[in-house]
């Protein structure tokens, strides 16, 4: 050893502040999820208060959970281990103050603005665009106090967790900031800057990324330094490392897709989400192997130990997941399973046993270190185990048979085929009651765990000493027997070159023309014959190169970088630039009226999207039920899109003049007075507030800034236009004995209703050619 | 190089060498990638490329919308023909829809065509593709006509041979060479 030695106290300030702030906001997420829940039984637990109804609830509930408990977790987790990873101290102190701080001000933020309706109307995006830049602003905190450090690191390799960290900032960042892309129309309203298919598609490129690179990445790499530490075994298989890293952030992009299987989308699209999901099995599972084979020679650990059982539960549970996924990422299988309870009981066993389990574990593991005191008590988390554990599985079992059962009765046919076995869409819902109710007792028992967490976290810590760890670096440890790479290293090399070409084969024969189909099946297969033989001839070259990349941060950053762009930039792309007429199918929108643009923020406000659909699959048991399936420019001016990921309710997309305007002005008053045994809740504000016209003139320029063809309109005009059409709907209620005022917003709403499902006829030869 | 940490690290006898490398403690092996979760990864690689190679590019795999279309007209097909009551709307509704079309061009070919012409337009029988009719425009005028026939002109009557079916599968096929009236809007079903 050397005589120069550099002791390093690493910051576990922030690593103890960020783990508390899981404790409370994993709480508060659970207790909103505990809520929500109940109300799908009980519609009266809405209380006929705006801020408390389901709809503006659940995003409160998924973005707490999403960003505000596994978000501050993998902060913890990611700070704690990096500094140990790369024996360095976080670079800025006063970065990862900051990074805390904003943090936890942006999630106050968000459980303000969400139960007052300030939306995007964007599953798992909707903060306003304030947020929006606070959030990509301290994300950038983040970066650059984690690359900050990896520059400053005195350990030249780098371990498999911080390739899952890498990938997670970069990957996060770009999702984040395309999805978020809008134009304000005020302080606190703006509309997304994509519309229709292409906010669609945006919108689950980044929806089910955010599962990827939120809740699975930083996870993994969270698992491949606590799982290991807490066991004392060595990981399972560096190779596996190796091979499931790379092949997980290619291949993830691909898939968001899935989550549109049977809509208007390309079926090109729809082809690569299904097939690139399933080769999305085996990767995820390389993560479940590494993780539960780390754990070969330490199983008797978790007889007594509540860390492990974590860790094992919440791999399997992942192992769980990532096969469920690709299930239900087959068409056929998605057309039972979307917009169904089994997507919910299947991101559950991901959030509650993954997420939830990892976090659980980690949090006992890092108690007695950061506070230099043993746990309050291991038979309360013993406990914690068992009772989650039951929660999840009690979930998860009802999801599944609300889901099936659902599925099932929505696309039974009789009567050979042409005549819906359940035209009533509320006898489906009634015959998933039970579930529902299974469902809240199975969530109320995980909460209830992860309060017997909370309650150990303060017992352990109250009179305890915060410490921060150290360690001793000798200096020559910092030199590394490899060289970093160059640019010419960085590309030039065997597995870079032989993969970039694969991949650009394999789009050539996906894509191009037939002759060129033929040139790039053959081009792949021959890349894939030589990169085997290479390999196998000269394997060592390969292992060699990549022990170099791993003392090279900044290439392996950039490397990574590109495997995780590319299937976003060959799905969006022609998606976004083509166009627009040939989007269309034949049909197109006509952009909405003023009041009816009116009556879609407000659809929009409630989160209606949260329940109900507006699209109409390619599905026999779809058509019959709500009409011809939904087209590609209906949709077009869409800011944002709404066609839904659940169906609580039934699908809007053509509910336009199905009913007269008085049954929807008696619905919204109390759905049961139309549908008995509905669990829709009450709307009676809308009843009173009057419709926000002074807004329309800015928001119809700003929709005119989009691509919306709306004609030159004044001020004056806009007003006058809604007063015509609001008045025209009034008389219609009062010719019904329904009484109200143009300027109230249920007008406003019911003409947005109505307008559900009216297209104009494209004559296919006026289509602009691009 | 850290010389490995191995105060808690215990291998198992036999096992394989660890990597020489240790990150704060965490050792790695290098073990090979098992068998069974390398075929399930080729395995769904090559699914991928027969399924495209299937749904894209062989084409025998129809788009879905393609595919819906016919499918509702065949639900279609039987919810019509299930309907007794043969009047203007449905049997022009029935022209629009191919399953009833093909089926009738079917009937046409072999029993009408040697007196209207496989083109319908005429020959022993009158011209059914022009504006002109006989005896009556509206669709229940055809099937009276078809079913009861015009004796005196030479026209059978077709209902007793055919059947309800192929007669008004016959008809729509006529039909669809023909517009509906305006206040028929039959395009969105």
């Amino acid at each position: 050893m050397s005589d120069r030695k550099l002791t390093i106290t690493y910051n576990d300030r922030v690593v103890r502040q960020f783990m508390l702030a899981t404790v409370v906001w994993g709480a508060v997420g659970m207790l909103v999820g505990v809520l929500i829940a109940s109300q799908l039984n009980f519609w009266r637990l809405n209380f006929n208060l705006p801020w408390l109804t389901f709809g503006r609830l659940r995003p409160l509930h998924t973005n707490a959970v999403i960003f505000a408990f596994v978000g501050n977790m993998m902060f913890a987790g990611v700070y704690y281990s990096t500094q140990r990873l790369l024996k360095a101290r976080l670079a800025s102190d006063f970065l990862s103050s900051l990074h805390f701080w904003a943090w936890q001000a942006i999630i106050v933020a968000a459980a303000i603005t969400l139960p007052l309706g300030f939306t995007r109307g964007k599953e798992y995006a909707e903060l306003i665009w304030p947020i929006n830049i606070a959030v990509a602003l301290i994300w950038v905190v983040f970066a650059i106090n984690f690359f900050w450090t990896l520059a400053k690191r005195n350990e030249p390799s780098l371990y498999v967790a911080i390739w899952f960290y890498i990938a997670t900032i970069i990957t996060v960042a770009m999702l984040y900031i395309v999805n978020h892309l809008s134009i304000p129309t005020s302080l606190l309203h703006s509309y997304p800057v994509f519309g229709g298919v292409q906010d669609a598609l945006v919108q689950w490129w980044y929806g089910h990324n955010a599962v990827a690179f939120f809740l699975t990445t930083p996870i993994l790499g969270i698992m491949y330094y606590f799982l290991p530490k807490a066991a004392e075994r060595p990981v399972y298989s560096y190779r596996l490392s190796v091979i499931h890293f790379w092949s997980l952030v290619f291949v993830y992009i691909w898939a968001g897709p899935h989550h549109l299987l049977n809509t208007a989308l390309p079926n090109w699209l729809q082809a690569l989400g299904m097939t690139f999901s399933l080769m999305l099995w085996a990767p995820s599972w390389g993560g479940m192997l590494n993780g539960l084979l780390t754990l070969r020679g330490a199983w008797h650990k978790l007889r007594t130990d509540p860390v492990l059982k974590f860790y094992a539960a919440a791999v399997t549970f992942y192992g769980m997941a990532t096969f469920e996924g690709p299930l239900l990422s087959i068409k056929s299988v998605n057309a039972l399973a979307h917009y169904s309870d089994w997507i919910i009981g299947h991101v559950h066993a991901g959030a509650l046993g993954w997420n939830g389990f990892m976090a659980a574990g980690m949090i006992y593991w890092l108690l007695p270190k950061l506070w230099n005191k043993p746990l309050y008590s291991t038979a309360l988390a013993n406990l914690h185990f068992w009772i989650g554990t039951v929660g999840i599985l009690l979930y998860v079992a009802a999801m599944w048979t609300s889901g099936i059962t659902q599925g099932l009765m929505l696309n039974a046919t009789t009567e050979g085929g042409t005549v819906l076995a359940y035209p009533n869409f509320l006898d489906t819902l009634n015959a998933i009651r039970l579930m529902m109710l299974m469902r809240v007792i199975g969530g109320g028992l995980y909460l209830t765990g992860f309060l017997l967490l909370a309650y150990n976290v303060i017992r352990t810590i109250s009179g305890a000493q915060a410490v921060d760890g150290r360690v001793d670096v000798y200096v020559d440890d910092l030199k590394s027997a490899e060289r970093p790479l160059g640019v010419f290293g960085t590309f030039l090399n065997p597995p870079v070159v032989f993969s970039a070409l694969g991949v650009l084969f394999a789009c050539v024969w996906m894509f191009g023309g037939p002759a060129l189909q033929i040139v790039g099946l053959f081009g792949t297969a021959i890349c894939a014959i030589l990169a085997v033989a290479h390999f196998a001839t000269r394997g060592t070259r390969w292992a060699g190169w990549y022990e170099r990349l791993l003392v090279s941060a900044a290439p392996f950053t950039v490397l990574t970088f590109v495997a995780v762009a590319a299937g976003g930039l060959i799905q969006i792309v022609p998606t976004v630039v083509v166009n627009k007429a040939q989007n269309m199918e034949e049909r197109i929108a006509k952009p909405y009226t003023p009041l009816e643009l009116a009556g879609r923020d407000i659809y929009v406000r409630e989160g209606c999207y949260n329940c109900h659909s507006q699209m109409i699959r390619t599905m026999v048991p779809d058509v019959l039920r709500y009409g011809d399936y939904s087209r590609l420019g209906e949709s077009l001016y869409d800011h944002p899109y709404q066609w839904g990921s659940r169906r609580t309710g039934p699908d809007l997309a053509r509910v336009g003049g199905k009913y007269n305007a008085a049954w929807h002005f008696v619905h919204m008053a109390d759905p049961r007075n139309t549908s008995p045994g509905s669990n829709m809740p009450n709307y009676p504000w809308l009843y009173n507030n009057h419709t926000d016209v002074a807004a329309l003139y800015g928001k119809i320029n700003v929709m005119r800034a989009l691509g919306v063809p709306y004609p030159p309109l004044s001020a004056a005009l806009v007003t006058e236009e809604v007063e015509l059409q609001a008045k025209t709907i009034v008389e219609e209620l009062k010719a019904a004995q329904q009484l109200t005022s143009s300027d109230r917003e249920i007008v406003a709403l019911i003409a947005y209703l109505q307008r559900l499902g009216k297209y104009e006829k494209v004559v296919r030869s006026a289509a602009v050619t691009p | 190089m850290t010389p490995p940490d191995s105060a808690h690290k215990s291998t198992l006898p036999g096992e394989d060498p660890l990597r020489p490398h240790s990150f704060d403690g965490i050792q790695e092996y290098d073990k090979r990638l098992p068998n069974w979760w390398l075929l399930t990864f080729y395995a769904t690689i090559v699914f991928w490329i027969g399924y495209w190679l299937y749904m894209q590019q062989s084409g025998l795999s129809v788009g879905d919308g393609k595919k819906i279309d016919e499918h509702m007209a065949r639900v279609e097909a039987v919810k019509l023909a299930a309907n007794a009551a043969l009047d203007d709307p449905s049997l022009w509704k029935m022209s629009r829809n191919p399953v009833f079309t093909s089926a009738g061009k079917a009937t046409f070919d072999t029993i009408c065509a040697s007196c209207h012409n496989v083109a319908l337009t005429g020959g022993i029988g009158p011209n059914l593709v022009d504006a002109t009719w006989i005896h009556g425009s509206k669709p229940t005028d055809l099937l009276k006509v078809v079913n009861e026939g015009v004796l005196v002109k030479g026209m059978p009557a077709w209902g007793p041979v055919l059947g309800t079916k192929k007669v008004s599968e016959a008809i729509a096929y006529v039909l669809s060479h023909h517009t509906p009236p305006a206040e028929l809007s039959l395009s969105d079903k």
